[in-house]
């Protein structure tokens, strides 16, 4: 299976918050693969806290392989490499948790047909290896947007199962936002369908995550006054009345993760440890991660809404 | 030209092959196999079905013209060419695999393309060629730029898989292995011998053989060929049986089965083992004679063989005892 998180503004916490899907699902046993296309900006290496192993691989990371400077992509096993202590007792019966970097300081670039071809050989050789793949796209209508929606419409892709999320914010203008990555006409579904995807199944295919969304009932703020209470109940429900609005409602989110600091300005992964041990992780946000991975091959989840 | 004299012996061999599960949801037969090997209009693809069903490509021959891998950082270049070719086992299990071989010394100037097209696979030095860190600096890899026997295989290895045979449903998750050898000569009227075989990183093997001076090259590349795909085979069954939880549940994350399929999860896990792999195990089956000692080697010593009867046996049992009611079964797991 493929899923792609994509989101239309940065900070949304799109790369985090699939890094740590990937994480939990590798958790549950599952062979992963994470694969950074956020060209603009490669930020996995933070997540997943492998610094050292990421050197050595400027020249050989996922731009140099889609222009066809290397053969094979440079692949960081995160379990091994990585420099997190918690990380690298990987747990028994976990599966493969690994790393695609981009190179360091690669840019956006255009893609024409070789670089289409390579990326086909690129997931394809992938999903023949790892029950999941995760690919981290640049925000935007990007480059990567465009050569994953290519690919996947390829015909050598079409036994490949595909998903999509895109990941917002829970305010006004990343709802908008989000619906336009979406649903407008330089959106995703269009873009797909003249690349030959089919609309309906394309549309099936998309979920969205609500990201850093304070949550009112949350003892967070039962500290505030009435009238804040009040005022944020009603906020919450006219946003939710906007996203039913720009059909990104409630039957078409996969998950929502709630506001957490340590995911806004650590940007690294949540363990256990974080929330029984030290304590400076919600327990809520760790449950949220792990219900929407539970969701990413739950067909009850997705198709029509 | 003035007449060449005895060239001089051949004294490093080496190659590297690449092994992956077909990406199809059927095995080939032959004749599609036949399709998919056919890399030159010029030459036939060798197909047999004793003693099991095997086909392999034409060679395909790579110009080269860089300089040498070496463990003490000499620069030796070297031109000549590599030559490649694929084959598919049971017209399930493919493999491409990349070779040359290298004279100990050769003339300081680069000669015609005619002299090096009529030794196909041949690779020679500019000068004496020191074999000994020339070898172990391909066994290590090379720098970029530095002859890439790997990128060679894995190149062709690209171009198969794109054929439009191939439906890319591969029945089950695997990873591709690497297996890199270099072969000296032995010490006068000693045997072929193998003096090192690692498991370097998770896909990645080396091998370090000694053979009699005068093995072709060829014979030497079906051997390894033959090491890699059943070293391969070892690594996909026992990652197979290392994914299933004994006595375990349903995951929570995995996929609820669809109606009619509710067997076991380890059943599940265990069937395309049992319907792909299984009965690929042969070793040896088309090893030269004067090579098949090497194999011995290796049953002994880890006991390649030994090792894969007790994965097959542990498959049965553990089909077999979810053959029985579960009911029973449980009764007898729960302390």
């Amino acid at each position: 299976m493929l899923v792609f998180a994509a989101s239309d503004k940065g900070g949304t916490g799109r790369s985090v918050t699939s890094a740590n899907l990937a994480y939990q699902r590798a958790l549950t046993g599952d062979h992963v693969a994470y694969v950074d296309f956020d060209f603009g900006s490669p930020t996995a290496a933070a997540v997943f806290d492998v610094p050292g192993a990421m050197r050595g691989t400027e020249e050989s990371g996922l731009h140099s392989y889609l222009e066809g400077a290397v053969t094979e992509p440079a692949r960081i096993d995160v379990w091994r490499q990585t420099e997190h202590p918690q990380l690298r007792a990987r747990p028994n019966q976990a599966g493969r948790l690994v790393l695609l970097p981009g190179d360091a300081g690669g840019g956006e670039f255009a893609t024409g047909e070789d670089a289409l071809e390579r990326c086909v050989d690129l997931l394809l050789r992938l999903h023949g290896e790892f029950d999941l793949i995760v690919v981290d796209l640049s925000a935007g209508r990007s480059y990567a947007v465009d050569m994953v929606l290519a690919a996947t419409a390829h015909p050598r892709m079409r036994y490949v199962p595909f998903r999509w999320l895109v990941f917002h914010r829970w305010t006004r203008q990343h709802v908008i936002a989000a619906a336009g990555l979406v649903h407008k006409d330089h959106g995703i579904i269009r873009g797909g369908v003249e690349r030959g995807h089919d609309e309906e199944a394309l549309r099936g295919a998309v979920r969205f995550v609500r990201a850093a969304v304070p949550d009112p009932d949350s003892p967070l703020w039962s500290q505030g006054t009435p009238a804040q209470a009040a005022w944020m109940q009603s906020c919450d429900e006219a946003l939710r009345r906007l996203a039913a609005e720009h059909r990104i409602g409630d039957s078409v989110v996969l998950g929502v993760v709630p506001l957490e600091p340590i995911l806004q300005w650590r940007e690294q992964l949540i363990t256990e440890e974080d929330v029984l041990s030290t304590q400076i992780a919600n327990k809520e946000t760790l449950e949220a991660l792990e219900e929407i991975a539970r969701r990413l091959t739950d067909d009850d989840c997705w198709g029509r809404p | 030209m003035a007449p060449e004299g005895t060239p001089p012996p051949v004294v490093l061999a080496c190659g590297e092959v690449r092994t992956c599960l077909l990406p199809a949801l059927q095995a080939l037969d032959s004749r599609s196999a036949a399709q998919l090997l056919g890399l030159r209009a010029d030459e036939r693809v060798l197909l047999s079905e004793r003693p099991n069903v095997y086909g392999r490509s034409p060679d395909t021959l790579t110009g080269v013209d860089c300089p040498l891998p070496s463990a003490n950082g000499a620069r030796i270049r070297a031109v000549g060419t590599v030559a490649a070719r694929a084959s598919l086992t049971e017209g399930r299990v493919l493999q491409s695999s990349a070779h040359f071989r290298v004279p100990a010394a050769g003339p300081d100037h680069r000669r015609p393309w005619g002299h090096y097209l009529v030794r196909p696979g041949t690779v020679e030095p500019f000068g004496r060629l020191p074999h000994e860190a020339v070898a172990q600096g391909l066994l290590n890899g090379g720098r970029h730029g530095e002859l890439d026997v790997g990128l060679i295989a894995d190149g062709l290895l690209t171009r198969l898989l794109r054929h439009p045979l191939l439906d890319q449903r591969p029945p089950l998750k695997s990873r591709p292995t690497r297996l890199r050898w270099v072969a000296l000569p032995a010490e006068r009227d000693e045997g072929p011998s193998i003096e090192r075989f690692t498991l370097a990183e998770d896909e990645l093997r080396t091998v370090r053989l000694r053979v009699p001076p005068g093995t072709p090259s060829g014979e030497v590349a079906g051997l390894c060929d033959d090491l890699a795909l059943h070293d391969w085979l070892l690594t996909t069954v026992v990652r197979i049986l290392d994914g299933i939880r004994l006595g375990a549940a349903e995951p929570p994350a995995r996929p609820r089965p669809r109606p009619g399929e509710d067997r076991p999860a380890v059943v599940t896990a265990l069937r395309p083992a049992v319907d792909h792999l299984l009965h690929l195990w042969m070793p040896r089956a088309r090893v030269a004679h004067e090579l098949a000692p090497l194999w011995e080697a290796l049953e002994d010593r880890p006991g390649f063989t030994r090792q894969w009867r007790t994965l097959v046996q542990r498959i049965r049992d553990q089909l077999a005892l979810h053959a029985i009611p579960p009911l029973h079964r449980e009764a007898e797991m729960t302390p």
